[in-house]
């Protein structure tokens, strides 16, 4: 599953926004951003005012899970003070090598 | 699908560890210094005890209890069953240690040892407990949580065959030769403890820092029965049986299921997509070329029974293999458990220090080669039996000791940096 955003989206801006923002969260044990590496696996908008991140984690129950997820949020609160942002972490589909950038897996040296 | 998520435990449970094996491992590298005469004596002297409870107790159980409670909610998948009980496992076995390497430095026989062995036993119980009741909460367990599971058992057996020991060292009660338990002891906690929970962890963590996966999970199921069996028969025949040729099944069994292991391991790293190989997965790499030569060692003793190969086969098992994985890997561990305390609130508000920059990597290097230079010299050294060269080799090993332990203190004792004038603002 690789986040794809098309131009028609209504909040194809917004999403754009998140997106960049979330290019400055690192992986801390990868150095590489966690749009790069293909955990972000949906960005949500709703009339509810929130803003949903689905994404998924390199390992189940990684210690650094809890610094992810807050980098996450500290990236989009500031962009998006109005909303209330929900990080939703899923375990499936399970991520995988394929789910990352070529640029990410030039950076591993692949 | 949903997880409901957890939290790493609490960093009282994991950071005492690894400064006190720090201390420990330091301690061990002057001691052996100072008792470098010992590399030249029978392995049964209150010295050698001291010396090798230090490395298998205060070096490296401590640093392996640690890292364990810290990885138990990765290799379970679900939160460390409790904190609390690991720093209590963390106090008697600091208190335990202490004391058993006192008394057997200065051969004091009696309830201090003996109370310094029931404390170790306590540490090895609470571990078994918390281990046992993180694997009750697990709702996938996989063969690598087996192995887990196992080395408590046999560390927890280990430790009770320990208190037997110095029980019998101030009323002897045995009908069988105390070096005979003694071995036994001596090889439940090598292949029961470090070698089944080093399996275990290293099958979990291989692919998540190397970035792979290995599709052989048959090979592990192999090296699980395979191992309990040769160690098994091992113990049950040495006990009732006594020697016999039949050790040479025993350990080539066993090593067979340290090969499926390594096969494991192989394959993960050839299937890796992070290809640049760093210094502390070098460190790894280097152990196993210990390990091996453990191994071999251990066939040659068999053969050949001699003082130099048995001194041999105990400074590969901890100055070898063990201390190089675990120098390795302190650096993979501790420079993320401090940078995720210390950092986590505010990942991604501002520009942060990343874990790597928590410690000197170049002094790894330097340890990296020292490492080498020391084994060698030490086994030119021992077996030689030329006593100058061994106190060279174990000088080096000092250095390696302080430089290790400043480069965990400058983890430990880091000081948060932000800076603010790069807040970032995505705007």
């Amino acid at each position: 599953m690789i986040l794809q955003l098309q131009i028609t989206d209504p909040y194809f801006s917004d999403k754009s926004k998140a997106i960049t923002a979330l290019q400055t969260v690192i992986d801390p044990e990868l150095y590489i951003n966690v749009i790069d590496l293909g955990l972000v696996y949906e960005i949500e908008f709703t009339l509810n005012q929130e803003l949903i991140v689905t994404m998924t984690l390199s390992t189940p129950h990684c210690p650094l899970e809890q610094a992810i997820k807050n980098g996450v949020n500290n990236v989009l609160s500031p962009i998006f003070p109005t909303y209330n942002i929900i990080i939703h972490l899923v375990w499936e589909p399970v991520w995988n090598f394929s789910m990352m950038t070529e640029s990410a897996r030039n950076e591993l040296g692949y | 699908m949903n997880h409901s998520v957890g939290n790493a435990p609490e960093i009282y449970a994991v950071l005492p560890f690894y400064i006190t094996a720090a201390f420990f491992f330091l301690l061990l590298t002057i001691m052996l210094f100072f008792g470098s005469s010992q590399f030249v004596a029978h392995y049964f002297e209150g010295k050698t005890l001291a010396l090798v409870h230090t490395a298998a107790l205060g070096w490296i159980t401590m640093i392996i209890f640690g890292a364990a409670y810290q990885l138990l909610p990765v290799l379970f998948e679900c939160n460390l069953f409790s904190s609390k009980l690991a720093f209590l496992s963390y106090c008697c076995l600091l208190i335990g240690t202490s004391m058993l390497i006192y008394t057997f430095w200065n051969f004091i026989q009696g309830w201090f040892m003996i109370i310094g062995g029931i404390l170790v036993f306590l540490s090895s119980l609470l571990y078994l407990i918390n281990v046992l009741l993180t694997a009750k909460l697990s709702m996938n367990l996989k063969v690598d949580n087996f192995f887990i599971i196992s080395s408590s058992f046999y560390f927890l057996v280990t430790t009770i065959i320990g208190v037997l020991l110095v029980i019998n060292l101030k009323y002897p009660y045995f009908n069988v030769s105390h070096l005979e338990i003694l071995k036994i002891h001596a090889h439940i906690g090598f292949v029961g403890w470090f070698i089944q929970l080093i399996t275990g962890v290293s099958v979990r963590l291989a692919p998540m820092f190397l970035l792979s996966r290995s599709e052989k999970k048959t090979l592990l199921k192999y090296a699980f029965l395979l191992q309990n069996i040769g160690l098994l028969l091992f113990i049950f025949d040495y006990y009732f049986m006594g020697s016999s040729s039949r050790t040479y099944l025993y350990l080539f069994i066993i090593a067979l299921g340290i090969a499926n292991w390594l096969l494991y391991l192989y394959d993960t790293f050839k299937n890796r997509l992070k290809k640049k190989i760093e210094i502390q997965m070098r460190f790894t790499m280097l152990s196993f070329i210990f390990l091996t030569g453990v191994l071999l060692i251990a066939f040659c003793i068999l053969i050949f029974s001699n003082k130099q190969g048995i001194i041999l086969y105990g400074v590969y098992i901890f100055m070898g293999w063990l201390s190089a994985l675990i120098i390795g890997k302190t650096f993979k561990t501790l420079p993320f458990i401090v940078w995720n305390y210390k950092y986590k609130s505010i990942h991604g508000k501002m520009k942060i220090p990343m874990p790597k920059d928590l410690y000197i990597e170049k002094w790894i290097q330097y340890q990296y080669w020292l490492f080498i230079s020391a084994m060698v010299i030490l086994t030119i050294g021992i077996l030689l039996q030329l006593i100058y060269i061994i106190r060279l080799g174990l000088l080096i090993w000092i250095l390696i000791a302080i430089l290790y332990i400043v480069n965990v203190f400058k983890v430990i004792f880091h000081k948060v940096q932000i800076h603010n004038d790069t807040t970032i603002t995505n705007n």
